[in-house]
Parts: C-alpha cells; structure tokens; sequence
C-alpha cells in the first residue's frame, strides 16, 4: 500500500499541474483530507496510507460530473477508515480465537499457518446474524420500524417521517436510538475487540455509588 | 454509564446519520473528531454497529406485530393526516402494508410485554432508557410514552430522568415511582425488593402508610405476609449484582433465596416446611446453579435432596 518509505507518499503537492477531476480536487483540499484522516483514525501514518489509497482511487475515477467534489472525497475517506477498522477488528476477533483454541497460549500472528479463515469467517458469520436478531429484537417497535424502512428498505429519513406519520426529527431519534442499542452488541459478544468499547457503557461496568458500604 | 458517556454516544450517531445524507458538515465533524479521544472510539463503535447490520439483512425480522398481547378493535388510532393521501408508486404497495402496521404498533394504549426464559434480555426504551429484564421474568410497558409497567420477576433499570414523565412501576404490592436513573427490582410471590444504585425514587403502596423515598445506597424489602417494609442500606455496587453473577442476602427468609435460586441460576429448588423460617445472610455465586445450591446447603447445615424434577432444602437428619 506504500510504495516508498514512511512519510513519502505519491499524493502531488497543491503546487503539482498535471492532474484533473476528482484528482485535482483532492489535491486542492489535500491538507483537510489528511487533517481528517488523522483524526478519524487517530494515527498520522495510517492517515498517510489512508490518504495514499484515497488518491488511489480518486485518481482511478472516470472524470464525470460530481455534485460536490469535496464532500464525495470525504465520504470515500470516511468509508476507507471504516473499511479498514472492518478488516482490523475481524482479523484481530479471528486471531485471538485462533490463538486461544488451538494453542491454548497467546503468541505472534505471523508465527502461525493460516487456520482456514474461509470456515471460521463462515461461523463468525452466523454468530454476528444471531447476535445481531437478538439486540434488533429487544429493539423498541418504532426504532425497529425505522432502522428496517431505513437500512433494509432503503428509504430516505424524509420518506419514512411520511410513512409513519412522525417528524422527520423523530425519525432521527428512533434511528439514533436503534444505532445506540445496536452499538453496545458486537463488543458484548467478543466480536469486534473490545479494546475500543471496554469503557463504554457494558452492563458490569455500572459505577456504583461510592461509600454506602455498611 | 455517565451522562458524559450517554452524551458521546448521541452524538456519535448524530453524526454518523449526518454523514450518510448529503449536508453533512466535515469540518465540523473532523474538529468533533480531534477534540476528545473517546469521540473517535464512540463514532468507531457506532459505525461499526451500523455496518454490521448493513452486512447482515436476515437479522432483520420479517414483518411482524410486535405486541405480544395485542388487543384488536380498541387499540386501533385515529387515521393519521397524511398516510392515506400519499400516492403510490406500484412497488410501494408493500412498503404501505408496512407503515400501516408500523402506525398501529405505535397507537396510544398498545401494550407489550416482554418475557424472559433462561436468559436475560436487554430492553431500549424510545427515551434512551435502558431495562435488564432477569431470566424468567415478565415486564409489560403501556401507555404512549411507555410510562406505566408492571414486573413480575426481576430487572435492572437504567432509566433517564425526566420529570416531566410520570413514570410508574408497579410490583406486587408497590408502586415505583418519581424515577432517577439506576435500580434494582425484584418481586417474586408479593415480596418486592427495591434497590437503588443512583438517583432516587419514591416507594408507595396501600399496605404501607405513607410513601418511601429511598435514595441511592438503600434498599426496601416487602413482605405482603405482615404488611412491613424493611430500609436498609446497601454495600456499594449491590443492587442489581445478579447482572455480575452473585446474589447477595441479608438475613432473607429461605424461601425468597431459593425463589432467587430458582430465576437466576436455573435450578428447581423449594424448601421444606421445617426450615422455611430460617433465614440466610451471604454471597452466593449463581454461574453454576448446581454448585450455589450445594454452597447454600452446606452454609446452612441443611440437606439437599431431590424433590421431583429438582431439588428440596431439608433439616439434616439427626
């Protein structure tokens, strides 16, 4: 993904003249992206790399005609960082559990043959589904009905307010909320390490109050 | 979880709404981003969340109506303005089928009730409030803005407070009410015990003479048998324990133990005639239903024997 050492990277300079379409909009708006990018994955040389890819493939696009250049490039980067949080949490899920069953020890990735992702990548699968049908069922009935209209459906915020008769602020709530319940379930199960989500909000991790011991 | 937490978290989803549409403001979000680290772990989260559920379409249920005792004709709303003057497109038809049962599960005076079998189950409120209901027990919310419920059974309530709602609960013999953030109820043949972790609540009933408040740190326990209500004060991070795996009791009749026995850890368990006034004060550890049953026993000097399908708590033969 990078061609040349840390902190080279392919993406031209604001100076840089030969490049068009959605290319030259990133390089006209390079210095936001890059600011993005670090914050969004809170590391400056992934935001490199990032940003690498994102020229990558902005470069790649067929010149057309785009609304607004700038905010499609941040949509792509946004989707990049996630893309690869995707791939990072599952490898790292798939690894522990690898470790963990067939050693029985803690140890190095790289120090192992792989353990046939393809099948556990499949199991992984159903047990996401699973654990994915039981948080959606605890769901209120009008969150649920939002997050289906919205997610499964297909339909626009504004679209599902008229189908339910509700405002289009709450449709926001029950779609907040939904995301908000759904969010606590992979981190609950193991799934996604819990590295991130440890302090937020599992349900041991209650403070009680302090000095009511008797 | 704090307020700052919940705070976080909403505006994790805010924004991550926002960035699907097309008016969404990246300058701001970036400057969200860079100004608390958590920001960035909440928006990971809550992302992830959604792309699961994008990844995952049969997690979905079919079409359902949710309310498990639905009560036909007088449950039915007015018509709302708005739903039967929209025109259709032909492949709109079953997304109509679809709004309309959504429309009547949101119709004021439906009732849901949720009940648990072996294991807990997590409830969100449309308010952001959240119930842990205990295995084996039964919650039924009313009302349209899910202000009136009744438990039999146990729960953990996690519940954001809002004075402009009077919300109420009801269990056996008492009413739960003028509701702070996080408690504990467990109510199991009319005994009820009330636990509160944070806030406070108010605590009233016709058994009783005048209504309780109990504040954070304290706990009433019910006995219908004599009418009373015992306050005491709590060890720090007692209530709602069960969630952790444990039940603490203090001095509690051996009947209500093994009544806790029986939800929680999953074992038949009753108590002979002879020892139903003895009264026990510990911890017990409920992963293993089997093994809590033998540490109750043996804590107590009593005999565990089979009785039916489960177990029966005995004197020791002399």
């Amino acid at each position: 993904m990078k061609p040349f050492g840390p902190g080279h990277t392919m993406v031209p300079d604001e100076n840089a003249a030969q490049v068009t379409g959605l290319a030259q909009v990133l390089v006209e708006h390079r210095a936001e992206l890059l600011r993005f990018l670090t914050a969004r994955c809170g590391n400056a040389a992934e935001a490199e790399d990032l940003l690498q890819e994102l020229w990558i493939k902005a470069s790649r696009q067929p010149s057309g005609p785009i609304g607004d250049g700038r905010a499609y490039l941040f949509r792509m980067a946004n989707n990049l960082v996630l893309d690869a949080l995707k791939m990072q949490r599952r490898a790292m899920a798939r690894d522990r559990k690898w470790i963990v069953e067939e050693t029985g020890m803690e140890g190095q990735a790289e120090d192992r043959p792989d353990p046939a992702a393809s099948a556990e990548e499949e199991i992984a699968r159903r047990q996401e589904a699973e654990m994915l049908r039981k948080a959606v069922a605890s769901l209120p009935p009008g969150a649920r009905e939002a997050l289906r209209l919205y997610r499964f459906e297909g339909i626009s915020q504004t679209e599902i307010a008229q189908l339910l008769g509700i405002s289009r602020s709450g449709v926001e709530k029950h779609l907040a909320l939904a995301m908000k319940h759904l969010r606590r379930s992979p981190a609950d199960c193991g799934f996604y390490n819990a590295v991130a989500s440890g302090n937020m909000g599992t349900p041991g991790g209650q403070v009680p109050p302090a000095g009511q011991v008797t | 979880m704090t307020n700052t937490e919940q705070a976080i978290i909403e505006q994790a989803v805010a924004w991550h709404l926002a960035s699907l549409g097309d008016a969404m403001d990246w300058d701001g979000f970036t400057q969200w981003l860079e100004a608390d680290p958590r920001h960035r772990a909440a928006f990971d989260e809550v992302a992830l969340a959604d792309a699961l559920i994008a990844d995952h379409p049969e997690a979905m249920p079919p079409v359902e109506v949710a309310n498990d005792d639905w009560r036909g004709d007088d449950a039915l709303p007015t018509p709302r303005k708005g739903l039967f003057s929209m025109r259709w497109a032909g492949g709109a038809i079953a997304a109509s089928l679809v709004a309309v049962l959504a429309v009547w599960q949101f119709a004021p005076g439906s009732t849901v009730t949720y009940s648990t079998g072996m294991e807990s189950r997590e409830i969100a409120l449309e308010d952001g409030s959240r119930i842990e209901l205990a295995p084996h027990s039964k919650l039924k919310i009313e009302g349209r803005e899910e202000e009136r419920m009744a438990l039999e059974g146990g729960a953990w309530f996690d519940i954001r407070h809002d004075p402009s709602r009077s919300l109420a609960i009801t269990a056996g013999a008492l009413e739960i009410s003028d509701i702070g953030t996080q408690f504990d109820i467990q109510s199991a043949a009319g005994q009820v015990r009330v636990q509160v972790a944070q806030g406070e609540l108010r605590v009233s009933s016709e058994a009783l003479g005048k209504p309780l408040r109990l504040a954070a740190g304290h706990g009433v326990t019910f006995d219908p048998a004599g009418g009373t209500a015992q306050v005491a004060t709590l060890p720090s991070g007692r209530a709602g324990e069960w969630r952790d795996g444990r039940l603490s009791f203090d001095a509690a009749p051996l009947p209500l133990v093994a009544a806790d026995l029986s939800r929680y850890a999953g074992v038949k368990v009753s108590v002979a005639e002879d020892v139903r006034n003895r009264r026990f004060t510990g911890t017990l550890v409920i992963r293993d239903g089997k093994a809590a049953l033998r540490d109750l026993s043996q804590l107590m000097d009593l005999e565990l024997g089979r009785h039916g399908d489960g177990y029966r708590l005995e004197p020791r033969p002399r």
